[in-house]
């Protein structure tokens, strides 16, 4: 695999920093999806399959993910990212375990960083409370524009630590000896992992009426898919 | 009402300053100013209280929150007592929630997120993420047009225009097609990662899967998919680190 140019980089994490702004702020809209990070961060890197592998994989976990309210939930957009980038730099059959790892790490750290930004707000919410109480329009606007702000920062910063992670990963990981081993179990025990997560967040939402059923319809059906293609 | 435009577009950014006081309470005050424009020019006083009410507390579904926004901006108008709008907003911010959690979060993501995925497996990548992206987006926009319409059009009778109106019937027929869509999707998307199903990686990575479900079955409020990679990956680190197991058999 060839060392992604500057450029590329720079644009994972420009890509990036527009999937978190859009996970909680604007516009909502599924771009922070790790699907769809990892088929442009791919494509961007000139290796659209893996980042789709990296996509598809850490979909997987987020479908466990229902983000309701003040609920905390990982931020999958920059660690698809990240891993993505690291994929890309990895020789071998099992360059997606690493990267997952990094990933799963990076969600985590994404998600903490969701927390703090709350507060954040919540503290400027509350600074600025009086001037709240004059019903004066600018106020609220200019709340409000200073959390995208603060968000838009949240996600560059994670954007940036993504990027650097995952390209520092595929430098240092060795893919020979124990390296390829554990990395081998990494990918075979991330993937089992995020069906587990699919899985059971398909069964919390299908509880045990009719869609139930439609679940065991559609596992049959995917399994022999993937069985008899 | 002039303003609708603009008032949608603000709703896309609701939660850009959501917080733990008043959650998307400041994006509802951002989002309604548009619409309060006529109510300045005819009373300022009333604008001036409608503003600080408008930015309070509010906590309902992103997506469905033009209901909530829609009617409390035609009771402002049609000169409702401040806590009667209060009212009208905690009213319909929870059913709201609830809603549209089961409708789009518990729903049509998983659903159109289980499609994609099988459309790349099958070799459709291009398809299936512009198709998610494609229908979800418009999905989205045209629900949050028409909430705000149906809002501004019902004011304080909304609770009855939700009722009466598609959400509930679609969140249960879009359940179905996310059972069937994901149940598809999660073996699929383990063969086309592992080449396969049947051979040693794949079934272990099933056994592992297996295990993680019936975990999070006795810990449901704990055992995440993420919280089981984070273990999973603690556990490698510290075969790989004291050299205990991992032959190489896997690779």
């Amino acid at each position: 695999m060839s060392e992604p140019s500057l450029a590329a980089l720079a644009g994972v994490t420009a890509w990036a920093t527009v999937a978190g702004v859009d996970l909680v702020s604007v516009p909502q809209g599924l771009l922070s999806r790790p699907l769809v990070v990892g088929a442009l961060a791919g494509c961007i890197l000139g290796e659209p399959g893996t980042g789709l592998a990296a996509g598809v994989a850490l979909e997987l976990y987020a479908l466990d993910v229902m983000p309701v309210g003040a609920a905390r939930y990982p931020d999958y957009g920059a660690a698809t990212a990240g891993a993505t980038v690291a994929a890309a730099g990895l020789e071998g059959p099992w360059a997606g375990g690493p990267a997952l790892a990094l990933a799963l790490a990076l969600a985590w750290l994404g998600g903490l960083s969701l927390e703090y930004l709350r507060q954040a707000n919540a503290r400027a919410v509350h600074r600025r409370a009086a001037a709240l109480a004059t019903g004066d329009p600018r106020v609220i606007g200019a709340l409000q524009l200073r959390g995208l702000a603060r968000d838009t920062l949240r996600s560059a910063a994670l954007a940036v630590v993504a990027v650097a992670a995952g390209a520092a990963l595929a430098r240092a990981w060795p893919m020979t000896g124990m390296g390829s081993t554990a990395a081998a179990a990494l990918t075979i025990g991330l993937v089992g992992a995020g069906l587990s997560g699919a899985a059971s967040g398909a069964l919390r939402n299908a509880g045990r009426g009719l869609r139930l059923r439609w679940l065991g319809l559609g596992a049959v059906l995917g399994v022999l898919l993937a069985v008899f293609r | 009402m002039r303003g609708v435009t603009r008032a949608v577009a603000r709703l896309l950014a609701l939660q850009a300053a959501w917080n733990y006081e008043r959650m998307q309470g400041i994006g509802m005050g951002w989002a309604a100013e548009p619409l309060l424009g006529d109510l300045r020019a005819s009373d300022a006083a009333r604008h001036t209280a409608a503003t600080v009410r408008s930015a309070e507390f509010f906590n309902g579904h992103p997506y469905l929150a033009g209901l909530a926004l829609g009617a409390a901006v035609r009771a402002e108008y049609d000169g409702a007592t401040g806590e009667q709008v209060q009212r009208l907003r905690t009213a319909v911010g929870g059913p709201l929630g609830a809603l549209g959690d089961q409708l789009f979060w518990a729903g049509l993501l998983p659903g159109l997120a289980g499609c994609a995925i099988l459309g790349v497996t099958l070799g459709l990548p291009g398809l299936a993420v512009g198709g998610l992206l494609v229908t979800w987006n418009g999905i989205r926009l045209a629900t949050t047009l028409w909430g705000l319409r149906t809002g501004l059009r019902e004011g304080p009778l909304v609770a009855r225009a939700i009722r009466d109106s598609w959400l509930t019937d679609a969140a249960q027929r879009v359940g179905r097609l996310a059972g069937l869509a994901v149940g598809a999707a999660i073996p699929a998307a383990a063969a086309w990662l592992l080449g396969g199903l049947t051979g040693p990686a794949g079934l272990t990575a099933l056994a592992v899967g297996a295990v993680g479900v019936l975990l999070a079955r006795i810990r449901p409020a704990w055992f995440t998919g993420l919280r089981y990679g984070l273990l999973l990956i603690a556990a490698v680190a510290l075969l790989t680190l004291t050299g205990l197991g991992l032959g190489g058999r896997l690779a």
